[in-house]
């Protein structure tokens, strides 16, 4: 067990290292964003507990997958992989678990704690036959990979659309919104194999613009519903609705330009940073993503051309 | 027809290619064979514009990539796509018509399936079929028969042999030397980043002598197998 995770140590210390930044600098570094995360979530919203449980709950299940479980399981053995998985789990679970406990939702950390220790003891086989259908599937692949790995998420915020309608409750709807949006953009945060990228028959500019396109008109798709839900039964506010609405339609193409820019390696550090600070205040959306605009037609052109 | 002029590539202080030159005509078929690490899969990149390189390539139709149909040994896919999404993603990065599918499957794939559970040959047969719909002038198939089954890999020879009737320029690697003499109608023997060998169908056999001469050798006697 020791050895697994001194090369745990050593694989996170390598990935900073190839980020160029000093290892005890780069957990400083995420150490503050967490805070500034954690802090900026809980002033904002009083949904805050939900959505910080959902999220430690979406990074601890990234260590689930079968066959990494598998593979350790074949060095380890059983017994022993279960021990690290509940180890590894707690060690993730820990800083989300901590604020909660700060912010004295202790009901919140109680059920964070038990799915991250139930995720470690279960091992769900993800392969089936069953292929889920998708109203997207006419244009691959973010969208049609994207709402196959998140349905339940969309479905469940329409559920909070219709009970923010029925208990007239403005900001749960709008939260449900940006919500989609936040579920959309997570489509476009990791890069593709090259070869998806390389295959196109086009210039840089006219890719970007298919997948800002598509991006746009697809998350519409989705969100359009809750935005005329509630501008039916929140007409007084339709001007608040249009604003998180433009929000939401302008982080997308944000995203997507830093996602190339980046390409084919994933979003840096800084790039992650100032997303954050656009978050905080969006005007910089406009700079940001004609920066990277340009940034990412000189990465393209590089594997179009 | 593809022309490759000195073309070296090196990682970090690790030359892979060393002043590589050879042409491949329109309407044949070539074979490239070589250890492994001996620049196969580095010169399939470099041609398709995957890796930068010093040295010149050309080809008669431009940009190159865009008529290249690329396969490489272990595709990549995703991990929620259908094998008919698949194809149609590929087909649509090159302004293809798509209709129709289905009756286009010629590997009975369950191409309603997501690709990812998919066999190791299922993969590289979905692959390959969607590059064939793609109307490519170029074709690198970079062990197009590994992992596939008997009657895939008839099928595959079949393919190969019929793009060649229609002009196509095709490259294959392969470390099965009895598929490549079935097919091709050179064959480059690559060895340490530089062709060291080119031999025409008539010398196949002689080729594949030597090679075990020099491959095999007496290295076995070194197990000692009793």
């Amino acid at each position: 067990m020791k050895a697994y995770f001194e090369i745990q140590y050593k694989l996170i210390n390598r990935t900073f290292r190839e980020a160029n930044i000093a290892p005890l600098a780069a957990i400083a570094l995420l150490i503050i964003v967490f805070l500034g995360f954690s802090m900026l979530l809980f002033y904002k919203t009083s949904f805050a507990q939900y959505i910080y449980v959902g999220t430690g709950l979406a990074f601890i299940s990234k260590l689930s997958d079968t066959r990494r479980t598998e593979f350790l399981a074949l060095c380890f053995g059983d017994a022993l992989v279960r021990k690290i998985r509940i180890l590894e789990n707690s060690v993730l679970a820990v800083p989300f678990l901590a604020f909660l406990l700060y912010e004295n939702c202790f009901l919140a950390g109680i059920t964070l704690l038990i799915f991250a220790f139930a995720f470690a003891l279960i091992n769900v086989r993800k392969q089936s036959n069953f292929t889920l259908p998708t109203p997207f599937y006419r244009k691959p692949f973010e969208f049609t990979i994207g709402f196959r790995n998140t349905f339940y998420l969309i479905f469940i915020a329409y559920g909070l659309a219709v009970i923010a309608v029925s208990v007239n409750n403005l900001s749960l709807g709008v939260f449900a919104m940006i919500f989609i949006f936040a579920i959309t953009i997570t489509y476009y945060t990791k890069p593709e194999d090259e070869f998806f990228v390389w295959s196109y028959n086009t210039t840089a500019r006219r890719f970007l613009y298919q997948k800002i396109k598509t991006a746009t008109v697809f998350s519409t798709l989705l969100v359009f519903p809750i935005f005329a839900l509630l501008g039916i039964f929140f007409f007084r506010d339709s001007g608040t609705l249009l604003l998180f609405f433009l929000a939401g339609w302008a982080f997308l193409p944000c995203v997507i330009v830093c996602k190339y820019a980046a390409f084919p390696d994933e979003l840096s550090v800084t790039q992650g940073v100032l997303l954050a600070l656009c978050i905080s205040f969006p005007p910089l959306l406009l700079f940001v993503t004609r920066y990277y605009f340009k940034e990412s037609e000189n990465r393209l052109n590089r594997i179009l051309t | 027809m593809i022309v490759i002029k000195n073309l070296s590539k090196q990682f970090g202080t690790t030359r892979i290619l060393n002043n590589v030159s050879t042409k491949f005509e329109s309407g044949k078929v070539y074979g490239i064979v070589g250890k492994n690490g001996a620049g196969k899969t580095t010169l399939f990149r470099c041609i398709a514009g995957l890796e930068s390189y010093e040295g010149e390539i050309h080809s008669d139709f431009q940009p190159l990539k865009n008529h290249l149909g690329l396969l490489f040994t272990d595709p990549f896919f995703f991990s929620k796509i259908t094998g008919e999404e698949y194809i149609r993603l590929l087909c649509n990065a090159r302004h293809k018509s798509i209709e129709g599918i289905s009756s286009r499957n010629i590997f009975d794939l369950p191409l309603n399936q997501y690709a990812s559970v998919y066999s190791t040959g299922m993969k590289k047969k979905l692959a390959l079929t969607a590059l064939l719909l793609q109307g490519n002038e170029y074709f690198i198939l970079d062990e197009p028969y590994n992992g596939v089954d008997i009657e895939s890999n008839m099928i595959i020879s079949e393919i190969i042999h019929k793009l060649k009737s229609l002009n196509k320029t095709v490259i294959i690697s392969s470390h099965i030397f009895s598929t490549l003499s079935e097919v091709c109608d050179e064959i480059l023997l690559l060895d340490k980043g530089e062709f060291v060998k080119s031999v025409q169908r008539n010398d196949f056999s002689a080729l594949e002598l030597e090679m075990k001469d020099v491959t095999v050798g007496n290295k076995l006697d070194k197990l000692e197998l009793s």
